[in-house]
């Protein structure tokens, strides 16, 4: 029974990711610097292993509130993120910042708004997700099974438009946020924390992995992105993957987004069709990226009907 | 004990990788290393058979269907010959089955055909579209609808009147690429456009070689989707396209609500058209042109 009991351990073990049975997420916060927190997602696509935790998480504790950034992909996984808050301040947690609209940053709010936090968004980015967020629940739900997105709903909420920048107080703490219009999604919210000079950019970077593009302008972006380069800041937290502390940790997805706007737009003035271009095999300079295929086959073709009947 | 063991079953059956088999988008039954290598629980989805599953698919003598659809489509005494080089080019493993792209690349042989002919073996429409050329054309392409996994083929009559089919074989993610909503206005607001609008793009390849892009705006409705009252929504879909220029008609086109909707239709044609245009007739009768008609 001991024998037994100790191969078990080493199964339950191999499999990192906890599964369909148990819908827990693997949570692990860490503290960049004093009362700045990241909980860094499963750098992969969603999967019924990963349960849709593919994306970064933030906490910022002040003396008197907390401001949480990105909600994550359901109402489970912001369960047990405001579980692992709790653990380290009973404060009451009074922002939520929602840096888009897509699924894996956004469906988590249906448990924030259960605990009275204002929920900051950009406009455009609320209608997208309200607009689009049941039929990507129900894709997600058919990709992952419907117990991992348990009580997870696409709610509407009592929205007050603000001026940005925002300037917020946490209690000897200040914070700011800003609006990128229109790069990669149609809002992306940029969060810093001024007492670390820790900068929150959401997707606006991706560190290592290929960068998704579906709702992307991709002009304004790589301009979004030498502005972010230009920036003082001391650790960036991107909305995919390791935190980053070199600029040049920003060049992938700079050099990613530019060389699949470059082939769309060539494809799309030559007529040339995605297939054509898939089946001659993926480019030499993409294959570095993690997830690069995925991601190339999903967004090119948009890209090219884009360039070409718009 | 045996609570131990559903443990291990759980976890070992959950480990299975439902990561994403991605093709190479290789025509016929070849498959891409990640699509033989990627086991999942469905039946019928990409899994270490999948190969061998999408022989068996496209072998005419195992299909059910088939020979029924070669006496209704190609007719009851029709030459048929299946052969490796007419080439479907379309992933091997499709996500959204209500817009598929795919592209038939003919070989020189066959670009004079008479007749060309669309076939999803197991949509609920099982023809997508068929075409008259006037003149040469070197390869179609168009999104199709995929109710399910199955065998596409294309099916070329050339001049000496044998019909030539080339096959491929898809499998869908998620099924219903025909009975189900493209926008499903019960969970989200579907934006509808203009029906009728039509977009033509010519390109020029090598050797003065042309290409012709054709988008039309349409709803192309399979008759087989619900409202949210349950009613069914009535099909309703473009019937005809004739494509034509300055020295003639180009092709007759015909097409089925199995293309998607706004469908895209594309030709490559040896040779360049001048300032090509087109006529459209929907299954209401309503006809749209990429002209001022008042000039006919």
């Amino acid at each position: 029974m001991k024998f037994f009991n100790i191969i078990l351990f080493f199964i339950l073990n191999f499999y990192a990711y906890p599964s369909i049975s148990s819908n827990n997420f693997n949570l692990v916060p860490i503290e960049i610097s004093d009362n700045v927190f990241v909980i860094i997602g499963d750098n992969e696509n969603i999967s019924i292993e990963n349960g849709g935790a593919i994306s970064n998480t933030g906490f910022i504790i002040g003396d008197n509130y907390i401001l949480v950034i990105d909600a994550g992909p359901s109402y489970i996984y912001a369960s047990n993120v405001i579980d692992i808050i709790k653990s380290f301040s009973d404060l009451p947690i009074q922002y939520l910042v929602v840096t888009h609209h897509h699924a894996d940053h956004s469906f988590g709010i249906s448990r924030y708004l259960e605990i009275d936090v204002e929920i900051i968004i950009a406009p455009a980015e609320l209608k997208r997700y309200l607009k689009y967020g049941h039929r990507s629940l129900k894709q997600i739900k058919a990709l992952i099974g419907e117990d991992w997105l348990l009580d997870t709903k696409i709610n509407s909420f009592e929205y007050k438009v603000k001026e940005y920048p925002i300037s917020l107080n946490l209690g000897n703490r200040n914070i700011s946020i800003e609006l990128f219009e229109k790069g990669h999604s149609d809002g992306d919210l940029i969060i810093k924390d001024k007492n670390s000079n820790i900068l929150f950019v959401g997707d606006l970077i991706f560190n290592g992995r290929a960068p998704t593009v579906p709702h992307a302008n991709i002009n304004n972006w790589k301009n979004y992105i030498d502005i972010i380069s230009k920036r003082d800041w001391n650790y960036l937290i991107p909305g995919h993957g390791n935190i980053i502390k070199n600029k040049n940790e920003l060049l992938p997805t700079k050099n990613w987004i530019t060389f699949i706007d470059k082939t769309a737009k060539e494809a799309s003035i030559k007529g040339v069709s995605a297939l054509e271009i898939f089946n001659e095999g993926l480019p030499d300079f993409i294959k570095k990226y993690k997830l690069a295929k995925e991601t190339w086959y999903r967004d090119l073709p948009i890209l090219i009907d884009k360039y070409e009947f718009d | 004990m045996i609570k131990y063991f559903l443990f291990i079953f759980i976890y070992i059956y959950s480990g299975v990788s439902f990561s994403g088999p991605f093709s190479d988008f290789k025509a016929g039954a070849e498959l891409s290393e990640e699509l033989s290598s990627s086991p999942t629980a469905k039946r019928n989805t990409p899994n270490s058979d999948s190969l061998v599953q999408s022989i068996d698919a496209l072998n005419p003598e195992n299909s059910n269907v088939w020979r029924d659809l070669q006496d209704n489509l190609l007719g009851n005494d029709a030459n048929v010959l299946f052969v490796d080089d007419i080439k479907l080019i379309m992933q091997d493993y499709i996500e959204e089955a209500h817009k598929v792209p795919l592209i038939v690349t003919l070989p020189k042989r066959l670009h004079n055909f008479k007749n060309f002919v669309l076939i999803i073996e197991n949509n609920p429409i099982q023809q997508a579209m068929s075409i008259r050329p006037y003149r040469l054309i070197e390869s179609l392409g168009m999104n199709i609808r995929l109710e399910d996994d199955s065998p596409v083929r294309a099916a070329v009559q050339a001049d000496n009147g044998i019909w030539y089919v080339g096959s491929k074989m898809a499998f869908v993610a998620s099924a219903g690429g025909c009975s189900t909503p493209a926008c499903d206005p019960s969970v989200e607001v579907c934006e509808t456009g203009t029906i009728g609008k039509i977009a033509i793009k010519q390109y020029e390849r090598e050797a003065g070689a042309e290409r012709i892009k054709l988008k039309i705006t349409h709803p192309m409705e399979t008759g087989f989707v619900t409202d949210l009252e349950g009613e069914i929504i009535p099909e309703y879909f473009v019937k005809n396209i004739h494509v034509d220029d300055n020295e003639g008609a180009i092709a007759d086109i015909t097409t089925f609500a199995a293309l998607s909707s706004d469908p895209v239709i594309l030709l490559d044609l040896p040779k360049k058209g001048q300032s090509v245009r087109i006529h459209v007739k929907d299954s209401l009768g309503l006809e749209f042109f990429s002209y001022d008609n008042n000039t006919m």
